[in-house]
């Protein structure tokens, strides 16, 4: 479904992403993991569009989306969440869904949906997912006032609420308890069920390796491993990378 | 008693500009551009009556139309930038369009003589209203219709998905995007719709003016515009209204008593405003629970450069 | 067009070139603030002007450079009471607020200025008024290449604070990380009100430049001054000074190349027309704060 081939991204003389290849394939979870620095989020931000490859592509469901802008590849299917929330504060939990780009058809199909049919079935897709988000009861309250967990709750179903086919999630695991994570673990499952593919970004090793089907290891933003949760964990390099071996070490 | 309807026409012709402003700010953009499309609807309204007999309807409308159109064009650039760059980005288009009508000289023979604007000197005889014998009762009424259906118009934008989508664009660019809202469509459109009350709020003045002229169209006018709604607080148009009426009617009662010291004393007021209440009059929590207002963005000045640093 | 022209064309620029330091110097001083506080002073140029105004005090006492140290004082002191007044005080995460309070302080210092002198020009003193360096078929004028000198040791005064002082150290070091700037014992605060001291020093400096090279101070001096310091400030680059100085040197030959070429009632129209082309050709401005990984 999605591939990145050959891809590079170069601030100044830092290679952030040096010549990764990787394909996620339809309705697998795929994990991304590596050292702080490894390249990840800059990899997340390529996919997303927020920048553009020094070299190589970013190929979705057969196109070459390199050159399109953030919005015109969540229109295509793609959708993320923010490592920092990025929440509409401001918003109530309903709106925030609602400014998401909710009904899928352009042109006539959608002009007529949104305006004439008071987009019904968009409605009740949101409707769906806020209570799949456990939030239907606080959907009149204002997204800076929720709690932590809610908020990362809304900013999950958000980036489903765009009616996205693959959903890049970048550290959703990040400050929560361990019954938080057991939660997010059965919700990630389920999005996949319901037809998802899921790319998630994490530095939780039990929640990758719990919920992955497929793990991808970066460092100095290139690929290392890859590969099942076993394997890549048993992978030598791997473990020199992120435990670490008994020589000092080498930056 | 015309003293006071006279007031009541400055205050409708000022709480369209500041609907107009809120409008832009409400999608987090800073723009002083308001004076400019504002020019542009006074103008071209002024020109359709006196100059080619057009009746009154179709020339405000055409005014405001023309005032949406470059309001969009201006927008599509000009929006690619943020914060500090938009502000001056619309100052600078604002200042063009008011020397653009300080060097138009454009006159044409009416029965009653060269009507139409004469560079400097102004653009005068625009003598709509009183040659077809409208009282100042009726202007008035005619500018509070058009205050109430502007009102109207962007209330209901702001309960439907438009509104939703203007404030989380104005809340998080990046967010918005993510989300799979076109940012330039959305800014644009704010833009235009701005652009468009600006120019209707234009035409009526020059009407209500009967004289207009380049200096009428400075950005002082622009910090009116925007002063209006960040006083009135972004959350509720009704504050916009509410500061219209406190300003305008400080600075004609303020003539008065204080003379030609008001204008000093608005600039005072302002700063001390500021300091008193930041997010306005009828800020979120006073909108919420008075029942009038929605909650709102706080717009991102700074936000396009926060990567930037002074360096040497 | 004849050689003749061409001359008077050429002279026109180099008199806009060294008039340019002044815009230079207002450029600078939005371009310090917004960088520190990532907000913008919409008085400050009308400020500037106060201050040369209120060095006027001091002309018949002392002789005319002292004058201009005194309105670059008074620059300073301004630019102090402002960021009490309008940023101390103000939510940090509301720029708008303090864009506003600003250009209620700009209103309120324009009209100052007006009524304390009854709307009259006031005569400001000017130096080598009446020397002209002559070279070849070019005048230099006097005041204005004092003017231009003037300009450059107060950016080369700036950059040595800047680099060399734990003022301007701080300075940095807040612009780029406040948080982390007050972990490290920085008193943010005083930082930016020192911030605040150094742009209105260079302020007052262009005030009293303004003054000298036109000959005489007048309130409607304030806001095509704040208008074009902005517009500098963006084509250099936000945040940038080397920019805003190569900018306002830009703007004010242009500027002057226009009133050559299409007089003065126009003029304006092609600086700004300039600006548009800068920013949608080149929106970072000239020396773009360099982007950073996210």
């Amino acid at each position: 479904m999605l591939e990145l081939k050959n891809l590079s991204r170069h601030f100044g003389g830092v290679k952030a992403v040096d010549q990764l290849e990787l394909t996620v394939r339809k309705g697998e979870i795929l994990g991304l993991i590596g050292p702080n620095g490894s390249g990840k989020s800059t990899t997340v931000n390529l996919i997303t569009g927020v920048y553009q490859p020094s070299a190589g592509s970013v190929q979705f469901k057969g196109q070459d989306i390199s050159a399109l802008p953030p919005h015109r590849r969540t229109e295509l299917g793609l959708a993320r969440t923010f490592q920092n929330i990025r929440l509409f504060g401001q918003l109530t939990v309903w709106q925030n869904l609602w400014a998401a780009r909710v009904v899928r058809e352009a042109g006539w199909a959608g002009f007529r949906e949104r305006w004439l049919s008071g987009a019904k079935a968009a409605r009740e897709q949101a409707e769906e997912l806020l209570v799949f988000g456990d939030l239907a009861h606080k959907r009149d309250m204002l997204a800076a006032n929720l709690a932590f967990g809610e908020q990362r709750r809304l900013e999950l179903i958000r980036a489903a609420a765009s009616g996205a086919e693959l959903l890049l999630l970048d550290e959703p695991a990040a400050g929560m308890n361990a019954e938080e994570i057991q939660d997010l673990d059965s919700r990630i499952r389920r999005l996949r069920d319901q037809g998802r593919t899921i790319l998630l970004i994490e530095h939780h090793m039990e929640l990758v390796m719990e919920v992955c089907d497929r793990v991808a290891v970066l460092n100095f933003g290139r690929k290392i491993a890859e590969g099942t949760p076993a394997e890549v964990q048993q992978d030598a390099q791997v473990r020199a990378a992120y435990l670490g071996t008994d020589e000092p070490a080498t930056a | 008693m015309d003293f006071y309807l006279g007031l009541a026409q400055v205050i409708g012709i000022h709480t369209l500009l500041g609907l107009s402003a809120w409008c832009v700010l409400h999608t987090g953009q800073v723009s002083l551009a308001q004076g400019g499309f504002f020019a542009i609807g006074a103008y071209a309204a002024g020109m359709l009556t006196s100059m080619w007999g057009w009746p009154l309807a179709a020339a405000l409308a055409t005014g405001a139309l023309m005032a949406a159109a470059v309001a969009v064009a201006v927008g599509f650039p000009a929006l690619r930038v943020k914060g500090l760059m938009l502000v001056v980005a619309t100052t600078a288009f604002a200042e063009i369009v008011r020397l653009f009508f300080f060097n138009l000289q454009w006159r044409v023979q009416t029965p009653a003589g060269p009507v139409g604007p004469d560079g400097s000197l102004g653009f005068g005889g625009i003598r709509y209203f009183p040659s077809n014998g409208w009282t100042t009762l009726q202007v008035c009424i005619l500018i509070w219709v058009l205050v109430a259906a502007v009102m109207f118009m962007l209330w209901w934008l702001d309960r439907s998905r438009v509104g939703t989508v203007w404030r989380a664009v104005g809340e998080d660019e990046l967010a918005a995007q993510s989300a799979g809202i076109n940012l330039t469509a959305a800014k644009v459109s704010a833009f235009g719709i701005g652009g468009g009350i600006a120019g209707l709020a234009g035409g009526v003045f020059a009407h209500y003016a009967t004289h207009i002229e380049h200096s009428n169209f400075s950005i002082l006018l622009a910090t009116f515009a925007i002063a209006y709604p960040i006083i009135g607080g972004l959350s509720s148009l009704a504050g916009t209204l509410l500061a219209v009426i406190f300003i305008q009617g400080f600075l004609t009662e303020g003539l008065r008593f204080i003379g030609d010291w008001r204008s000093l004393l608005f600039g005072v007021l302002i700063v001390v405003v500021m300091l008193v209440r930041p997010s306005g009059f009828l800020n979120r929590s006073l909108g919420r629970s008075l029942g009038l207002g929605r909650a709102t963005a706080t717009p991102q000045t700074g936000d396009a450069t926060r990567g930037a640093s002074t360096h040497a | 067009m004849d050689l003749l022209n061409l001359i008077d064309l050429a002279q026109s620029l180099i008199d806009g070139v060294l008039f340019g330091t002044t815009y230079s110097l207002i450029g600078i001083g939005f371009t310090l603030i917004f960088g520190v506080m990532h907000k913008i002073n919409m008085s400050y140029a009308a400020a500037s002007i106060g201050a040369a105004y209120l060095s006027l005090m001091l002309v018949s006492l002392v002789p005319a450079p002292v004058v201009y140290a005194g309105a670059a004082l008074i620059g300073g002191v301004l630019g102090w009471l402002i960021y009490l007044i309008c940023f101390r005080f103000l939510p940090i995460n509301n720029p708008l607020a303090t864009l506003m309070s600003t250009v209620g302080m700009l209103l309120a210092i324009e009209e100052l200025i007006s009524h304390l002198t009854l709307g009259m020009p006031q005569n400001y003193p000017a130096l080598f008024s009446s020397t002209n360096i002559e070279i070849g078929q070019f005048f230099l004028r006097g005041d204005l290449i004092f003017v231009f000198m003037l300009g450059c040791v107060a950016m080369v005064a700036l950059t040595l604070l800047l680099k060399r002082t734990r003022l301007g150290l701080a300075t940095r070091a807040v612009a780029q990380q406040p948080v982390a700037a007050q972990l490290c014992g920085m008193d943010v605060n005083a930082t930016n009100a020192g911030t605040f001291v150094i742009a209105g020093l260079m302020g007052g400096t262009a005030g009293a430049m303004a003054g000298a090279a036109i000959g005489v101070l007048s309130p409607l001096m304030t806001l095509p001054l704040t208008v074009k310091g902005l517009v500098v400030t963006v084509i250099g680059g936000l945040g940038s000074i080397p920019g805003a100085i190569v900018a306002g040197l830009i703007v004010g030959g242009a500027e002057n190349l226009f009133q050559f070429m299409r007089g003065v009632s126009e003029r304006d129209i092609y600086v700004m027309l300039m600006l548009f082309a800068f920013l949608v050709l080149r929106p970072g401005g000239l020396f773009a704060a360099p982007g950073g990984r996210d």
